[in-house]
């Protein structure tokens, strides 16, 4: 055991994973902490790093002397011991702070470039655990001292729902929980293991000695339970929970620098599982990383490329027998992907925010596009993402397309989904209301598929609703009909044109044509197609009306 | 306000399991380590057990309660501990420690080395609480499931 400091300071040292003495008047020891008597063994500092310094008497005389030097120096310094037994222990000398000074040492040989931090920039003063240098200087040292049968695993610890903590009971609460859990780590972890706090709420366990993956995931599973446990601050209950990531030295990689990283790949598992559970890294991991990684940095070059383009499905009045509308389709053609389905880039876009430069462009593109028809009256409707309606520059984009093509208003149909409609969200209303005030049509997509909620249609004055194709290319059976001429009815008495989506055979379209169904959309008119083929459409479609015989 | 005086109840699963002999070797540990820890701590209560749930009623100044609260959720002879009541006491209902063995055989009560004369529990203290009386359903529930 090391020489014991009274009152509170020593017990906060006492578990730290790094050696730490304190010398006060004529260099005496005045606390050394269980690590630090470990690598530097008896009382007597001077005397004992001196004997414990290798080679003859001469060395160990030099070895005091260039010690006392450095002590009689107030500054910060470094100084580094060769060991008997061949080992090598750097001591990293503190300033000399009201007679008492610090001294850390850490196995392994110092680096040039780091000598100069202090202790106080290795640890976290919040905990006393490393810091993200600490950890860096753990793993080089490892890395150099890997002999290549180590089994070296790193656990990266990432608090759950820590941040509303912060939020709601401020951060003077939130830091004594940080200590609370560093305590907890540490109670579940052996001496020889390193702890670092990485940032945040943010944690690393660094096992040395483990035996890889099998050891660190009883780690794992018991740290998730335990930090999962109630914690009591300042009068408060608090319960959050932990998700752990886990990389060991083995099969997936060979360099402790991997780690980190590694575990943190892990870590994002855990919570895409559903948090408060521990995940060990495997190589697809790396791999739908990097892969997403590709695909993010297409997604965001896509515009400036001009990969994007619009496609148009045809809308027809069922009554008038004629073309209505188009509504605009993104396709994204990308030159080694090929053609990236909107189900796949879209959910990215909305995450990484690239949705509202790309949607901004949409509605832009297919109000020009809509002022180049022959007919004048035909409608264009294009689909806006709730994450569109974040802000209020939604509305001033619409404004300035309008402004800028020259479209009618009353030609332009945004097309939202019940999705954004959930949080009912007085900004997302206002900013509804605004772009109806436009004079701009609002219609209700894919009704019925989501939260379906009859309220969603009293909220807002919808001028259509979509039907969703899986309702119109459901089974023939007397159920599926009355479910679809159900919603057609509810429109009528809402005053709501409904529109029938995926509309693939004939026998779809008589069916809703019957149930009294305003629009109707899919294969059975036509695919979407690109804009250029939208003139030589318009005029086979009069055609083939002209020329079928009245009934 | 971190040494005012804070009442706790919570209830965990009792995760000893063996032979009767281990677990009041057991029990008596956790007697024995409490009322050390404790008296030191200026931390009164009662422990509740069976072979199901612990439940436990701390109280004593608040970082005290935060300090027992932590050494034993580390301790693995239970787990899932779920707060009922963590809120400022103006009194102690307990004046020192107690610990009982709430089961629904009275006779089970002897077969523990710790009798209800030894522990000092005193039901009548929480009688009529709330808190108390679902206490004693918990218990009670958790022994016919275990």
């Amino acid at each position: 055991m090391g020489t014991t400091l009274p009152g509170s300071t020593g017990a906060c040292f006492d578990s730290l994973n790094t050696g730490v003495a304190i010398i006060g008047e004529n260099n005496s020891i005045v606390y050394a902490n269980p690590p630090f008597a470990r690598l530097i063994n008896e009382s007597s500092l001077r005397d004992s790093i001196g004997e414990s310094v290798r080679g003859s008497t001469s060395a160990r005389l030099e070895f005091a002397k260039l010690f006392d030097d450095k002590l009689r120096n107030v500054g910060a310094s470094t100084l580094e011991l060769h060991l008997d037994a061949g080992a090598v222990v750097t001591l990293y000398i503190g300033a000399r702070d009201n007679s008492l000074r610090v001294i850390v040492a850490m196995a392994g040989a110092s680096v040039a470039a780091d000598s100069s931090i202090s202790l106080a920039g290795r640890l976290d003063p919040l905990t006393g655990f490393g810091n993200r240098l600490m950890y860096d200087e753990t793993i080089r040292l490892l890395k150099a001292s890997d002999t290549g049968d180590s089994s070296i695993a790193v656990l990266v610890v990432d608090l759950d729902n820590f941040k509303q903590v912060n939020d709601t009971l401020g951060h003077g609460t939130g830091d004594e929980l940080l200590i609370l859990v560093a305590r907890r780590i540490r109670k579940s972890t052996r001496s020889a293991d390193t702890l670092v706090r990485l940032g945040g709420d943010e944690f690393a366990v660094v096992l040395e000695q483990g035996l890889g993956t099998a050891e660190a995931s009883v780690l794992g599973e018991r740290l998730v339970a335990l930090l999962g446990q109630p914690f009591l601050v300042q009068g408060h209950q608090i319960n959050i929970g932990a998700s752990v990531g886990i990389a060991a030295l083995g099969e997936t990689t060979h360099d402790a620098v991997d780690l980190l990283r590694h575990a943190d790949l892990a870590l994002y598992e855990a919570k895409g599982l559903g948090r408060s559970r521990y995940a060990i890294f495997e190589a697809r991991l790396e791999q739908r990383a990097i892969e997403r990684r590709d695909f993010e940095t297409d997604l965001r070059r896509a515009l400036g490329l001009r990969q994007f383009s619009l496609f148009y499905q045809p809308q027809t009045s069922i009554a008038e027998n004629r073309v209505s509308g188009f509504e605009a389709l993104i396709r994204w053609e990308h030159p080694s992907r090929g053609r990236v389905s909107p189900d796949d880039f879209i959910p990215l876009a909305e995450e990484i925010g690239e949705i509202t430069n790309i949607g901004s462009w949409v509605i832009r593109s297919a109000c020009e596009e809509a002022m180049r028809w022959i007919d004048q009256t035909l409608s264009v409707a294009v689909n806006v993402s709730p994450v569109q309606f974040g802000n209020d520059d939604l509305v001033e984009v619409i404004r300035s397309a309008l402004h800028k093509s020259g479209l009618a208003p009353e030609r332009l149909e945004i097309e939202i989904t019940e999705g954004l409609l959930l949080n009912k969200s007085k900004d997302v209303m206002k900013r509804l209301w605004a772009i109806k005030d436009l004079g701009v049509a609002i219609a209700m997509d894919d009704f019925g598929t989501g939260y379906a909620s009859l309220s969603f249609l009293n909220s807002f004055p919808f001028s259509k609703i979509k039907i969703d194709k899986s309702f119109i290319q459901a089974d023939c059976s007397p159920r599926s009909k009355a479910l679809v001429n159900g919603i057609l009815s509810m429109g009528a008495s809402l005053g709501m044109i409904t529109i029938a989506e995926g509309v693939e055979t004939l026998e779809q379209y008589s069916e809703v044509a019957k149930g009294g169904c305003g629009i109707a959309q899919g294969y059975y008119i036509a695919k979407p197609m690109p804009a250029l083929e939208i003139p030589g459409f318009l005029d086979s479609f009069a055609y083939s009306i002209r020329s079928r015989p009245k009934s | 306000m971190t040494n005012a005086l804070y009442r706790l109840v919570y209830l965990s699963t009792n995760q000893i399991t063996g032979k009767h002999a281990v677990i009041d070797e057991q029990l008596c540990g956790i007697l024995e380590t409490s009322r050390r820890n404790n008296m030191q701590a200026g931390v009164t209560g009662a422990l509740m057990f069976n072979a199901g749930c612990f439940a436990q009623v701390l109280e004593g100044p608040h970082d005290a309660i935060q300090d027992t609260f932590e050494r034993i959720q580390c301790d693995e002879r239970h787990s899932d501990a779920t707060v009922l009541l963590f809120e400022p006491s103006e009194t102690r209902a307990f004046s020192n420690w107690a610990m009982a063995y709430v089961g629904k055989s009275m006779t089970s009560e002897q077969q523990f080395s710790i009798g209800s004369d030894e522990s000092g529990f005193d039901f009548s203290v929480l009688d009529g609480d709330a808190i108390y009386r679902a206490l004693r359903a918990n218990l009670h529930e958790a022994e016919s499931l275990g």
